[in-house]
């Protein structure tokens, strides 16, 4: 243990010697006669700013100034050509007529980001980089001085830097300059930092660390969005199908249509029976693009029974038991229009009714489009010669 | 106090302290609030402003759980109350920078002893505004949006839009007076820990004192650093105000629309500011018997720049008029006659009274050295400053180019929950700050006591 007293002595570890002083002319004399002694680094502690101390001291300028424009020049340089790039490059747009580029508008943001760096720099880069702030080990803090030196003292020390240094002559060299109270430092013992204690305290910090951030981020991602007042916005009055809804008096989302009314598109079916149906003429003409769209309604609609082709070779599987219609059949390829339609809008044995998946244009649309399908299937040699036209 | 017989007797600085004042009992006098029990009327006092700041926090979650409905504003007036009182607190905390940096870059030494509160009332006062932009949103979780990051809609802000440059401002203005004020407390934080007698105490001081040792290669790089910052907040300052000012003037409102607004806002701001700085500072002075500290001197001195800034709103209201009337625009007309003349002309009148007419009393020295009247005129500024932004804001708006949608507005009980509770937050958090940190900064303050410094420089 190197105490105060052992480190005084000749071959003692001293850290430092410090003489404190009453006023801050009383420091200023003694630090310009101190200097040129050689003694070991000189060095002044003070409760505020003394004027003149510096160049006594021998300080060099503070680089800072420099460090500030240089970083002050890249905030601005680096603000501009992000926003340029930002709005100009990577997604042009243009706001209120002015063009992408239009720089002038990128001088506020441009000149706070410059601001901004350049604080930074100046009261960071004095902390960290030029005080190298903050260090709670420093030997003068566990002193006797302290205290006095932040009110009202004003303390030189004379510190063990390289060299070598002699806490003894040190001090004589103190009390002569004038100071009134001279203290020596011990150095601090060396403290590694590795030891298992400290490993183990920094597994745990990291640990506990991970779950927090980890809590944190679930937190954040998956249950903060979906609490009220966020989801608000989601929970809104509106309609779904087959739900219920407070915006009707019968309660229920679905209404049925008011009575005496038909929605458009969705006219009556006047036959009464099948056999009626037989006069009704496919009121579309046979068009190409009519044609494309009952091969559409066909195929979404039909084929997946009757077949692609209309032979009545579903594409479901052998467990599907009810024998669809071959569209082929010489029965139905005589059948009129009307009863096609007919049997579309009413169904006809297992097969429902498909009048809510087919409007009236597609019915009519697939009808021809059977036409077409019966037709190709049973060509002629005549429709052969006639290469396909009608 | 310098001996220069050039500079007439009543051009010379007073002492700015009253009595024998040593960093010694600077340090007793200063140092020892945050370590001895607030009297019981510093907890009435608490219990008042944190209960008006709770009933504004709640009224603050009401409308962010219901949504901004529950507010007055309405097509055309969408800006009311909340952006009234962001440019207002704003315009508040500027005086705190003006005081710590523009002063400082004059070398007016008198600023050391209110440096610390005007700084500390800055960071509370963009606090206060900060909150008003962020629950107008009305989806203030959403709020990261008003910053450019990568997202997957591939989408940049608006770099063009005057709101996206108050977010860079605000923010920037906010993290620079954090800093300011923290780098200035760093030494008197290491004063108290070396004085406390609490090992509690002391391990927050520490800590929070960084290890400072006063060392006199710090101090060094330690000036120049605060002089930098006094220099960048300076630009600063200057810029946050003129940016809130084109959140209007780039608009195309008319009586927005104006060329003067950048100056006129910032003058408004230090003029506010300082109205608020000294209602602030009269207080603390009286209740914690720091009068041999902040002298009539200093509040003397606050009183002249609140007459000089109300000269200058003087000048802006004349100019913005004259500029209204020679622009022969008839919707500026229109505008201009509704300020003092329509539905809500009683507030531009009000705003007239209390930032021109009144503050001329301090033309009598009596008057700036008298508590009942730089109190009266302060309020005064503080009422007239928060309506000249209604009248800006609200009257402008009620009634521009569509007649068809003009709308007279009328502020709800929340809206008025929410302003008072703004200032509930922004005195709770000085009260505290008066009994947890210093109050003055106490470094500052020894470097310019008599005999501070070596001779040969004079002493200050």
């Amino acid at each position: 243990m190197v105490t105060a007293e052992t480190a005084a002595e000749p071959g003692g570890k001293a850290f430092a010697v410090l003489g404190l002083f009453e006023t801050a002319e009383d420091i200023l004399a003694a630090a310009q006669g101190l200097r040129d002694k050689g003694l070991g680094r000189l060095e002044a502690y003070t409760p505020y700013p003394v004027h003149g101390l510096d160049a006594a001291l021998g300080h060099r300028r503070s680089p800072l100034a420099g460090m500030v424009l240089v970083m002050g020049f890249i905030g601005a340089v680096s603000a501009f050509l992000f926003q340029m790039w930002a709005t100009g490059i990577d997604y042009p747009i243009v706001v209120g007529g002015k063009a992408p580029m239009a720089w002038q508008a990128f001088i506020p943001i441009l000149f706070e980001v410059m601001v901004l760096f350049a604080t930074f720099t100046a009261g960071l880069g004095m902390l960290l980089l030029m005080n190298r702030l903050p260090f709670y080990g420093h030997p003068i803090l566990s002193s006797a001085s302290i205290g006095k030196i932040t009110r009202d003292r004003f303390a030189l020390s004379l510190e063990a830097y390289g060299g070598a240094f002699d806490a003894r002559e040190a001090r004589a060299a103190l009390e002569e300059a004038g100071a009134t109270e001279v203290e020596v430092l011990p150095a601090p013992e060396p403290s590694g930092p590795w030891s298992a204690n400290y490993l183990l305290k920094g597994f745990f910090a990291v640990g506990a660390a991970c779950l927090v951030a980890g809590y944190a981020t679930y937190w954040a991602v998956k249950l903060f969005p979906v609490l009220p007042p966020m989801v608000h916005m989601e929970d809104q009055p509106k309609l779904d199908p087959q739900e219920p809804s407070a915006l009707f008096r019968d309660g229920r989302g679905m209404q049925s249509p008011p009575s005496g009314t038909v929605a458009r598109g969705f006219l009556p079916y006047s036959p009464a029976a099948p056999e009626e149906a037989a006069g009704l003429a496919n009121p579309l003409p046979r068009t190409e693009p009519v044609l494309d769209r009952g091969q559409k309604a066909y195929r979404t609609h039909c084929a997946v029974c009757h077949g692609v082709l209309g032979d009545g070779v579903p594409t479901l599987t052998a467990s599907y038991g009810a024998k669809p219609a071959n569209l082929q059949a010489r029965a139905i390829r005589e059948l009129s229009d009307g009863k096609i339609y007919d049997a579309i809008v009413r169904g006809k044995n297992a097969m429902p009714s498909y009048a809510p998946h087919l409007s009236v244009e597609d019915r009519w649309s697939v009808v021809h489009y059977v036409r077409v399908l019966q037709r190709a299937q049973n060509a002629t040699d005549e429709d052969l010669e006639r290469g396909g036209r009608p | 106090m310098r001996a220069d017989a050039a500079v007439p007797e009543a051009l010379r600085t007073p002492p700015l302290t009253d009595g024998a004042v040593t960093p010694a009992s600077l340090d007793e006098q200063v140092l020892r609030f945050p370590e001895t029990k607030p009297p019981r009327k510093w907890f009435l006092a608490l219990a008042f402003t944190a209960s008006l700041m709770t009933v504004g926090l709640a009224l603050i979650g009401y409308t962010i759980y219901t949504g901004i409905g529950v507010w007055g504003n309405n097509r055309p007036v969408f800006w009311a109350f909340d952006i009234i009182n962001f440019v207002f607190w704003v315009g508040i905390g500027h005086a705190g920078t003006l005081i710590s940096a523009i002063l400082f870059l004059f070398r007016k030494t008198w600023r050391n002893a209110i440096a610390r509160f005007a700084e500390a009332m800055t960071i509370f006062a963009v606090m206060c505004a900060g909150l008003f932009p962020l629950i107008h949103v009305g989806r203030p979780w959403l709020a990261f949006w008003l910053f450019p990051y990568p997202n997957q809609r591939a989408l940049w802000t608006n770099f063009r839009s005057p709101l996206l440059w108050d977010v860079f401002a605000v923010s920037t203005y906010f993290s620079v007076s954090l800093m300011f004020w923290y780098l200035g407390l760093i030494p008197d934080l290491a004063s108290m820990r070396d004085r406390t007698q609490s090992p509690f105490r002391r391990k927050i001081y520490t800590v929070l004192s960084l290890g400072w040792r006063g060392a006199a290669s710090h101090w060094s790089h330690y000036e120049k650093a605060y002089l930098l910052l006094a220099g960048l907040a300076t630009g600063l300052v200057l810029s946050v105000h003129s940016v809130v000012s084109f959140d209007f003037a780039v608009s195309l409102v008319p009586g927005w629309h104006m060329t003067i607004f950048p100056p006129y806002f910032v003058a408004g701001a230090i003029f506010a500011g300082f109205a608020m700085v000294v209602i602030v500072l009269v207080v603390v002075r009286e209740t914690m018997n720091l009068k041999n500290l902040i002298t009539d001197f200093h509040l003397e001195v606050m009183n002249k720049v609140i007459l000089g800034m109300s000269c200058l709103m003087a000048y802006s209201y004349l100019m913005e008029g004259f500029t209204a009337w020679y622009s022969m625009n008839p919707y500026l007309h229109h505008v201009f006659r509704q300020y003092v003349g329509g539905t809500y002309g009683w507030a531009g009148l009000l705003t007239i009274c209390c930032n021109v007419l009144i503050p001329q009393i301090l033309w009598f020295r009596r008057a700036r050295r008298s508590y009942f009247w730089m109190i009266f005129v302060s309020v005064a500024v503080t009422v007239g400053m928060w309506f000249e932004r209604f009248v800006i804001i609200v009257i402008s708006l009620h009634q521009d180019y569509l007649p068809s949608s003009w709308h007279v507005y009328k502020p709800t009980l929340v809206d008025f929950g929410i302003l008072f509770g703004s200032f509930g937050l922004f005195f709770t958090l000085v009260l505290v700050f008066a009994r947890v940190l210093p109050v003055i900064a106490t470094t500052e303050v020894k470097m310019v006591l008599p005999g501070a410094q070596p001779g040969r420089h004079g002493a200050p």
